[in-house]
């Protein structure tokens, strides 16, 4: 299916109910099975899928709701990652998870998600994966010499399963970055580690660069200044970044990126419970395209719509719809 | 009967408690107290800090009817303090029967129905004593900060500010060092007062600054917080050396995001001393493992109101309508200002606050304060004692949760105040609410807090203020919750 201009996605995760969160705090209490969890987070994401496909959404997702957290569901299905199980209270911590020794290789058991995501529905498909700066950053590592060396040796181990992810059919890969922003100097090395991740993975590669969504609230600030010139060596096709929150101020950074970057750029805050109008939308996604083309540019919210309620989530991806409808006709004018 | 003893204090409590069994053995010998209600009694005996208090020595909390004609507990509160033996029997059987005087037409003054403690006219009291603070002041000549325990706030302990000095310009310093440090450094004090902690702070932090040639101070930008312009006045002399950092805002302690929506994650710390302990709260209690709301209703004792009447050459029946009138205009409202404020205060001193406990089936409407979930509470309470009288200090965790989205991604938070951050604790202590001068005093509930705090990303930290000897006052830390 041919996508419009100006196509509409997000970012990875949907609203976590509430009930959701229950539940999985009941499975870690032994109080229901694994079976029992897996028929509900089924349930939960083609949920997921029908409100995003209602609201209008281009580009889906599953909406992530099998997931603790961003590190927990690559860390536990990692060989050689050692978990302790005890080590956290609700079900969004994070494990204390640690590495001892090199990491042997495997499967992740990934593709079994796009295949339930593309078994259910007919739109195109976005799937999101922690990179491994960002894992690299959470476990503990006590084998390898640097961080930059258990960073490319995470990107070995995963690069089989995202090949195996493109051949499921997901259209989009999004590698999930936010730790760049907290420590830019690593940069160098983590775009080593993001193309050795995706080498050779047949579909098209986005990388998320946000300032961290963890308790719906940043974990950094400052400038995406710090992103020029080492994201230029990214081989992927797609920067996924977030404006809506911080204003558009950094935008200009991007005047002169290079063509072969399309640029989702995110109009919906989603660490405010506060919904967008559609004209509010409109006027984010005018501003971009005044310095990035409509063809390379992509429309998203800022990160995951993890912390928001279900009603705020479905009006904020609605407005976003609608906002980019708005602009979609006045560039055919 | 179950008797509980809370805070005691010395041989004349103990001797007291003996009489308070004797006369409630009496009273049941006489026939004037069933056996079924002696049963179900729970007498529970306080030593209570604040002198000043809306309870009368003996009280009893009724039960609203209990639709499913379960038995109901009946609570009887006796105020050791307040209590002489010569009055307790009287005093027992006055509150038992609700009776307040023996003369026809003297009875108690309602100010309002049954409701939440939250909703109650107390707290336009306490509205109106910080907006016409200067008016109380000087009818009764002395500041208000005289009137807190040990006759100064331990905000402006030197050695306090100072520490919070020098962690928060170590913050600045690993944030430089890391290339994060924002052009402007936002600092904001709620519930200034009279200024003089933003005073010592901004002349510690210039004097650190200097030392260590940071040149931080010139990048900073204080904001002054109170609810009121006149509050914010006050404050200008203790600041007058650094005005040109400074900007007061009027602002809503129970929202500061409402005025400061356009700092949203830029400030990098925030401070706050007993402004949490003087916002709207309520109760809950658990008894025999039902959670009960406890509803209030604000009164003047028959004597009290008899009195105020006479001197006021007011008929007791009009006294709703005039304190309606005093809290909506002010004290001017009384003809001249000086007569308002003596009714005014002759009113506070007077007040007190029927109870009365409802079973939260019976209040299905019933709304937690933002940021607390139900099964956080259920959470929280599978670990505190079973039967238990706490503190939901609604407006503090509104006031937490409004707070923080003002926060700088490494920005950190720091509330002095008195915090109850066990549960245990609420049944070995009084813990408001008390009268403080013409305000209104709740120890906070930390426990909830925490909870609260961690659903929202921050560990929070309780230290006790160890730089001054027997001070209640404890420090809230934030920290990142990773």
């Amino acid at each position: 299916m041919a996508l419009p201009l100006l196509p509409t996605t997000v970012v990875g995760s949907y609203s976590m109910p509430g009930w959701l969160e229950r539940l999985k705090t009941e499975f870690y209490a032994r109080r229901i099975s694994r079976r029992d969890l897996d028929e509900i987070h089924d349930t939960a994401v083609k949920a997921a899928i029908k409100d995003q496909e209602l609201a209008g959404v281009d580009v889906i997702s599953d909406g992530e709701l099998r997931r603790d957290n961003m590190i927990d569901y690559f860390a536990e299905r990692l060989p050689g990652v050692q978990i302790d199980h005890t080590s956290k209270k609700f079900h969004y911590d994070f494990y204390d998870s640690k590495v001892l020794g090199k990491l042997p290789m495997g499967p992740l058991g990934l593709v079994d998600d796009v295949k339930f995501l593309r078994a259910n529905t007919d739109r195109e498909t976005r799937f999101c994966v922690t990179g491994p700066h960002s894992l690299a950053k959470r476990i503990r590592n006590e084998y390898y010499p640097s961080e930059q060396d258990f960073a490319l040796d995470l990107a070995r181990v995963m690069n089989p399963e995202l090949r195996a992810i493109a051949k499921a059919g997901a259209n989009i890969i999004q590698i999930d970055e936010p730790n760049y922003s907290g420590f830019p100097d690593d940069l160098p090395w983590a775009v080593k580690a993001l193309n050795a991740l995706i080498e050779g993975v047949d579909a098209k590669m986005a990388v998320h660069i946000c300032y961290g969504n963890r308790y719906g609230k940043p974990s950094w600030e400052g400038s995406y200044r710090y992103l020029l010139p080492g994201i230029l060596e990214a081989k992927v096709q797609q920067l996924t970044l977030e404006f809506a929150r911080r204003g558009g101020e950094d935008l200009e950074i991007f005047r002169e990126l290079p063509p072969r970057f399309e640029v989702g750029i995110g109009v919906i805050d989603v660490k405010t419970q506060a919904v967008e109008t559609p004209d509010q939308v409109a006027e984010r996604i005018r501003k971009a395209l005044e310095v990035i083309p409509a063809e390379r540019l992509f429309i998203l919210p800022d990160c995951g719509l993890l912390h928001l309620s279900r009603d705020v989530a479905f009006a904020k991806l609605t407005a976003m719809v609608e906002g980019t409808r708005v602009v979609r006709k006045e560039l055919k004018h | 009967m179950i008797l509980q003893l809370n805070y005691l204090q010395g041989k004349p409590a103990a001797s007291t408690t003996q009489e308070v069994v004797d006369t409630l053995y009496s009273l049941l010998e006489e026939g004037r107290l069933e056996q079924e209600q002696f049963a179900r009694m729970r007498v529970h005996l306080d030593w209570i800090q604040y002198r000043k208090n809306f309870r009368e020595c003996v009280m009893t909390t009724k039960v609203k009817r209990d639709p499913y004609g379960q038995p109901s507990p009946l609570e009887m509160y006796i105020d050791l303090r307040q209590l002489t033996p010569a009055t307790l029997r009287a005093e027992i059987l006055r509150a038992m029967t609700g009776e307040d005087s023996p003369a026809p037409g003297h009875d108690r003054v309602f100010l309002e129905d049954l409701r939440s403690f939250r909703e109650s006219i107390t707290w336009k009291f306490n509205n109106l004593y910080w907006h016409r603070l200067a008016d109380w002041e000087e009818f009764t000549g002395r500041g208000y900060e005289q009137a807190l325990p040990g006759g100064k706030s331990d905000a402006n302990h030197p050695a306090a500010v100072a520490d919070c000095v020098a962690d928060f310009w170590t913050l600045l310093r690993d944030l430089e060092s890391r290339k994060q440090l924002p052009e402007e450094i936002f600092v904001l004090e709620i519930g200034v007062g009279m200024g003089k902690r933003a005073g010592l702070w901004m002349d510690r932090f210039r004097a650190l600054d200097e030392e260590r040639g940071t040149k931080y101070y010139q990048r900073l930008k204080f904001l002054l917080g109170d609810y009121s312009l006149a509050t914010l006045d006050r404050s200008r002399p203790a600041v007058k050396n650094h005005l040109n950092v400074c900007s007061f805002i009027v602002l809503d302690a129970l929202n500061p995001m409402k005025s400061l929506a356009f700092l949203r994650h830029k400030i990098l710390h925030i401070h706050l001393t007993n402004v949490y302990d003087n916002l709207p709260d309520e109760e809950f209690a658990r008894r025999d493992g039902r959670l009960y709301s406890i509803q209030v209703r604000a009164y003047l004792p028959a004597l009290q109101a008899h009195r105020i009447s006479e001197e006021f050459q007011i008929p007791p029946a009009d006294i709703p309508k005039t304190v309606d009138r005093l809290l909506e205009g002010g004290p001017d409202y009384l003809v001249d200002r000086k007569r308002g404020v003596a009714f005014w205060q002759e009113i506070w001193r007077a007040l007190r606050l029927e109870e009365r406990l409802v079973h939260l089936e019976d209040l299905p409407d019933i709304v937690l304060p933002i940021g607390l979930h139900q099964e956080q509470l259920e959470e929280v309470l599978e670990e505190a004692p079973s039967d238990v009288r706490f503190h939901m200090s609604s407006g503090a965790l509104e006031s937490f949760q409004n707070t923080v989205p003002l926060l700088h991604p490494r920005g950190f938070l720091q509330v002095q105040d008195i915090f109850v951050t066990n549960f245990d604790e609420y049944r070995i202590g009084f813990h408001g609410p008390g009268k403080l001068d013409g305000s209104i005093v709740n120890w906070v509930n930390g426990a909830l807090l925490r909870e609260v705090g961690e659903r929202a990303g921050y560990d929070l930290h309780f230290a006790p203020f160890h730089y001054r000897q027997g001070s209640r006052t404890s420090v809230l830390y934030s920290t990142q919750r990773e």
